[in-house]
């Protein structure tokens, strides 16, 4: 039973914890402009003011989609944390995306569209990595499931250092940092597949981001395995890459980052996919 | 709960440039940076009036900008507020008068706080924004009501002055 | 039991005799009862068969089918005559040299020429219910048809006498009966494409004969290889007895290729590309019941001899590599039939991998591929149908507002692109078994199991950009319109595509029923040892591969119902307000975008080349 109780009130509480992930960041992506930032619980400000707004949108599809993307979201880091399949999780994942991207295409909006567009591209971008890195787990485990992964002495970080750094170059593409941030782009198309939803609609849409961040969290803790230390070791880290990274760099744009992607962070899987296959 | 206490807590802000010469709304930016900061109030400049809370309208309103001016307050939810930020925008400033030149955008949509300045300081716009804070804690999630107008608009300065129309229901209003 | 068999056979054949000179109000009845009696046949008969049945003919069938044989040659090469096409001519002549070859060194004495087991039956099913359901449509589309009575006569009965060459095709073990029935399907699809006799359909049509043609050609020198190294006789049982036997490899490279060729892989997909031209039905046809399922299933009745030899390796990466190839050139297609056709060719080549590596997961995982890419592209294909019929639409980039002129036709092509990608429908478990399988391949064949699951991967993910591109068109609308109304494209188009939807949802609700009591005793008897298939607690374990059924169940709720609710939902107290553009008010017409990968097609041909050369090479070493 103790088992499940950690992992299922990760799952519970993984909206807030997600929140305060986002409202740290917020914070120390400040710190290092050298601002103060906002509060850390500003996310959950933003949520109870958006409850308070009046309900607007553009259809209902389009609405509806949108809470859909939340909810399979969180289902499908649910089926993680509990330790199911990976290859599963990735394409229950890759669901809730779809559906996103379907909300996005559902409206007639512009930049809704572009914003769609952009992120099936990103899709095809981080999916291919993701997997090459599920399947190289397998090989070292003999298993898909994360259950085994948490369980597992050592650490797989150390079996397979060079899909850690694949992994590391995919998360801003996953989680809408730049220079990967095509998808979302404020300054450039509004939001992208965001821009269409207000009050109540866009709150699911919102906390998924939260989501999110515990999903990608999640897959770098993966590779300490049943190591605790190593992996919040792991976690604070990747948490300063990427804000660094968000702060210090420009937006490429999508065929650049498709080249990156494919190019670099694909064939790094793939050379420690070898590596492992040789072992 | 009160949710109401949270609306000053994030105010989410739409920057519109109705059509002045951009002084303001390098102020504005000024104020996102880390000398003025204005993210520590929970403030996001959007840039999408779905999302938005405050208006913050710099620029007189010209011929070609008034439709879309009206179009983006219409798609903001309520509750909202508009802040006129800049002499343009709260009269025409400089460009009263002029022939592509519609005055101040309190004639096309109804303003909360005016902001003076040629252009504003970015203090001056932070304490805009407080004072606009403050009214749209009162304010509801119910569709602003037009009101009939009776006098008809006078011709002044070579151009249309539609402020006084609402004169008469002024009190009406406060 | 045989009663059942001989009507597969025969009635098929016969209505198809009949709908060529009966007048138009007959055979519509006709149709929709010998489609339903045909389906439960299949049904019947795969119920009643579990071990294989074997039966012969007597010897005036064995001349009647030489005799046959013959006179199809004669007609490709009147064909070829006529339509003066050299290559068409050439290989006619060279598959009756050397089918007079083999008919005159072919021992005397009574072989068993058919056999029936589940791999057979499994067929049947597919066949026979989803070409009945494309026969009920096809009543109403070909009545639209722009062509004189007595051809669309003469479609309703083709398309009957190809259930009826398909049904045999299945069924053959004698290798010269079956070259008889796999050149009877390329006639019925020589005649379907070339069906519409502009000069397109005329060039596609001979296109699609002499790739097949060369696919005969590759049979018949199976045979000839089989009687040369002295096995005896030649048929698959025969073939599969003798398992590892030296000089057996090259026959079953042949078969392979025979197999490749069929299955439309790269660099004979254009046949399949070129069918296109013919009306859609024909498409349909070709790409979800009949024809290109040939392939999946010559692969899969030789699994047994072909796993683990240099032959399948070969096969595994040609169709890995087809898998990603065909994915990528998808993304430079706009013609919405196009597009499914290179889906069809990529996940053809899924299937046809997972036959040739043939341990029981993968079988499971070819035929559940098999059986829920039919029904799904089936689908789509008959809404390409109604879209070209009914609301005039042919481009993909055209179907911008679909969902308000016509939401129930957007609402099943959404579900049909989603059901070919995502859990939990049959095809993401197929992919799911296959990208499972491959990891474990990677560890023991290494680098060639790495490579073939980076082309799954990645022609995974491209895949679904493309559908993400297709179904993001037929979603589109504006608020304007929140209130859901149905269009009505009439009786026959909508029942048969309903049945479908109904197949489709059916299906994958019960799928761990399915899994164990349709695929896993099919998979055991192409697999020759039982397939274990446990339901313990929430878990479903197919030899070791685990598969959580809470999971997928959830996901079951998630996406078919989600799609269906997010059509039928309406949040009434939301107010609704424009799009944002900025504050403008303009109409945009929404397109969408393409890559152009064109240029990537000959290297993909020529990489397909490599691939096939490289077969012949390792069965000849």
């Amino acid at each position: 039973m103790n088992d499940y109780l950690i992992p299922v009130l990760l799952i519970v509480l993984a909206p807030v914890i997600g929140g305060l992930v986002y409202g740290f960041e917020r914070i120390v992506k400040a710190r290092m402009q050298r601002r103060i930032g906002p509060p850390l619980l500003q996310p959950f400000y933003d949520f109870l003011k958006l409850a308070d707004k009046r309900q607007m949108m553009v259809h209902s599809t389009h609405a509806f989609l949108g809470i859909m993307h939340f909810v399979s979201l969180w289902f499908a880091l649910a089926v993680l944390l509990l330790g199911g399949d990976l290859i599963l999780v990735i394409f229950l994942h890759l669901l809730s995306t779809a559906l996103l991207i379907l909300a996005g295409y559902s409206t007639r909006s512009i930049f809704s569209h572009l914003g769609a567009n952009r992120m099936a591209i990103s899709v095809l971008a981080y999916e291919p990595v993701l997997i090459i890195i599920a399947v190289s787990i397998f090989m070292i485990n003999g298993s898909f499931d994360t259950a085994l992964v948490f369980a597992g002495n050592e650490p797989l970080l150390y079996k397979m250092p060079l899909a850690f750094i694949a992994l590391l170059l995919v998360l801003p593409i996953k989680l809408k940092k730049s220079p990967f941030d095509v998808a979302e782009a404020h300054q450039e198309i509004t939001g992208g597949v965001e821009l269409e939803f207000s009050g109540l609609f866009f709150e699911a849409v919102y906390t998924a981001k939260w989501l999110d961040y515990i999903f990608c969290y999640t897959l770098v803790f993966l590779f300490a395995g049943s190591n605790i230390l190593l992996g919040l070791g792991l976690m604070a880290f990747t948490f300063l890459y990427l804000n660094a990274l968000d702060n210090s760099s420009a937006r490429v744009n999508y065929k650049q980052m498709l080249r990156f992607s494919l190019g670099v962070a694909f064939t790094l899987a793939f050379i420690n996919l070898i590596i492992n296959s040789l072992l | 709960m009160n949710l109401a206490a949270y609306r000053k807590k994030s105010p989410w802000i739409l920057h519109y440039n109705a059509g002045g010469c951009n002084g303001c709304d390098i102020e504005i930016l000024a104020c996102l940076s880390p000398k003025y900061d204005i993210e520590r109030f929970g403030m996001i400049n959007t840039g999408n009036p779905k999302q938005s809370d405050i208006l913050l309208v710099t620029g007189p309103v010209t011929k070609r900008s008034r439709e879309r001016l009206v179009e983006i307050y219409a798609q903001m939810p309520e509750p909202k507020v508009v802040i006129s930020c800049g002499a343009c925008a709260s009269t025409g400033g400089v460009f009263r008068g002029m022939y592509n030149c519609e005055g101040g955008i309190d004639q096309f949509i109804p303003v909360d706080v005016y902001v003076c300045g040629c252009g504003t300081r970015p203090e001056q716009i932070i304490d805009g924004v407080v004072q606009a804070l403050a009214i749209l804690e009162k304010k509801t999630k119910a569709l602003e009501e037009p009101v009939q107008l009776k006098r008809a608009a006078k011709q002044e300065e070579g151009q249309l002055n539609r402020r006084e129309l609402a004169d008469d229901i002024k009190p009406l209003l406060t | 039991m045989n009663f059942y068999l001989t009507g597969l056979y025969f009635l098929p054949l016969i209505v198809g005799g009949i709908l060529l000179i009966a007048p138009a109000k007959i055979s519509r009845p006709l149709v929709i009862l010998s489609s339903l009696i045909l389906s439960v046949l299949a049904l019947l008969v795969f119920f009643s068969v579990s071990e294989p049945v074997y039966f012969s003919v007597p010897h005036y069938v064995s001349q009647l089918v030489a005799g046959a044989d013959v006179l199809m040659l004669m007609y490709f090469l009147w064909v070829a005559l006529q339509r003066k096409s050299l290559l068409v001519g050439i290989l006619s002549v060279v598959q009756l040299a050397g089918l007079l070859y083999i008919l005159k060194n072919l021992s005397g004495g009574e072989t068993l020429q058919f056999m029936v087991d589940r791999l057979s039956t499994f067929m049947f099913l597919l066949i026979n219910i989803i070409s009945g359901i494309i026969a009920v449509f096809t009543l109403r589309y070909i009545d639209e048809e722009e062509c004189s009575a007595f051809r669309k006569k003469f479609f309703m009965a083709l398309l009957f006498w190809f259930i009826g060459a398909m049904n045999l095709v299945v069924s053959a073990d004698n290798l010269e009966y079956f070259f008889l029935f796999f050149e009877l399907t390329t006639l019925a699809s020589f005649l379907f494409i070339g069906f519409r006799k502009d000069a397109v359909s005329v060039q596609n049509a001979i296109t699609a004969l002499w790739m097949n043609q060369l696919g005969g050609i590759a049979i018949l020198a199976a045979i000839f290889f089989i009687m040369y190294n002295g096995y005896g006789e030649i048929t698959f049982t025969n073939l599969l007895a003798h398992t590892g036997a030296d000089g057996l490899l090259l026959p079953l490279a042949l078969l392979s290729i025979a197999a490749l060729i069929k299955g439309a892989q790269l660099p004979f997909s254009k046949w399949l590309l070129g069918a296109m031209v013919a009306p859609t039905p024909v498409s349909a046809l070709l790409h979800s019941s009949t024809m290109v399922k040939i392939a999946p299933f010559i692969i899969l009745r030789l699994s047994p001899a072909i796993k683990d030899t240099p032959v399948a390796m070969v096969i595994v990466g040609l169709t890995g590599f087809v898998f990603i190839a065909s994915a990528i050139s998808a993304l430079s297609q706009d013609n919405f039939k196009r597009i499914l056709a290179h889906s069809t060719i990529a996940l053809l080549a899924l299937m046809i991998m997972m036959g040739a590596i043939g341990t029981p997961v993968t079988i499971v995982a070819a035929l559940v591929l098999v059986l829920f890419h039919g029904i799904s592209k089936c689908m789509l294909f008959l809404n390409a149908g109604i879209l070209e019929r009914v609301f005039h639409l042919k481009q993909s980039s055209d179907m911008d507002r679909l969902s308000e002129s016509g939401p129930f036709t957007a609402l099943v092509m959404t579900i049909g692109f989603m059901s070919l990608l995502l859990p939990p429908f049959g095809a993401f478990i197929g992919k799911w078994l296959s990208i499972e399988t491959l990891g474990a391949l990677a560890t023991e064949k290494k680098l060639l199991g790495a490579l073939v699951l980076v082309a799954v991967a990645g022609g995974g993910a491209v895949l679904s950009l493309l559908y993400f591109k297709v179904m993001g068109l037929l979603i589109n609308r504006t608020g304007e319109k929140d209130q859901l109304r149905f269009e009505n494209t009439g009786p026959y188009y909508s029942a048969t595509i309903y049945i479908l939807l109904g197949l489709v949802l059916i299906t994958v609700a019960g799928l761990p029923l399915l899994l164990t009591y349709y695929f896993a005793p099919v998979a055991a008897a192409v697999h020759g040892s039982p397939v274990p298939v446990l339901n313990e607690g929430w878990n479903l374990f197919i030899g070791t591969m685990r598969i959580p059924l809470l999971p997928m169940l959830i996901a079951f709720f998630l996406l078919p119902v989600t799609i269906l609710l997010a059509m039928f939902i309406r949040f009434r107290h939301a107010d609704r307000a424009k799009e944002y553009m900025c504050g403008e008010k303009i109409n945009y017409s929404f397109s969408s975008f393409y890559f152009s990968t064109d240029r990537a097609i000959p290297y993909f041909s020529a990489a397909g080349i490599l691939f096939f050369i490289a077969l012949i090479a390792v069965a000849l070493i």
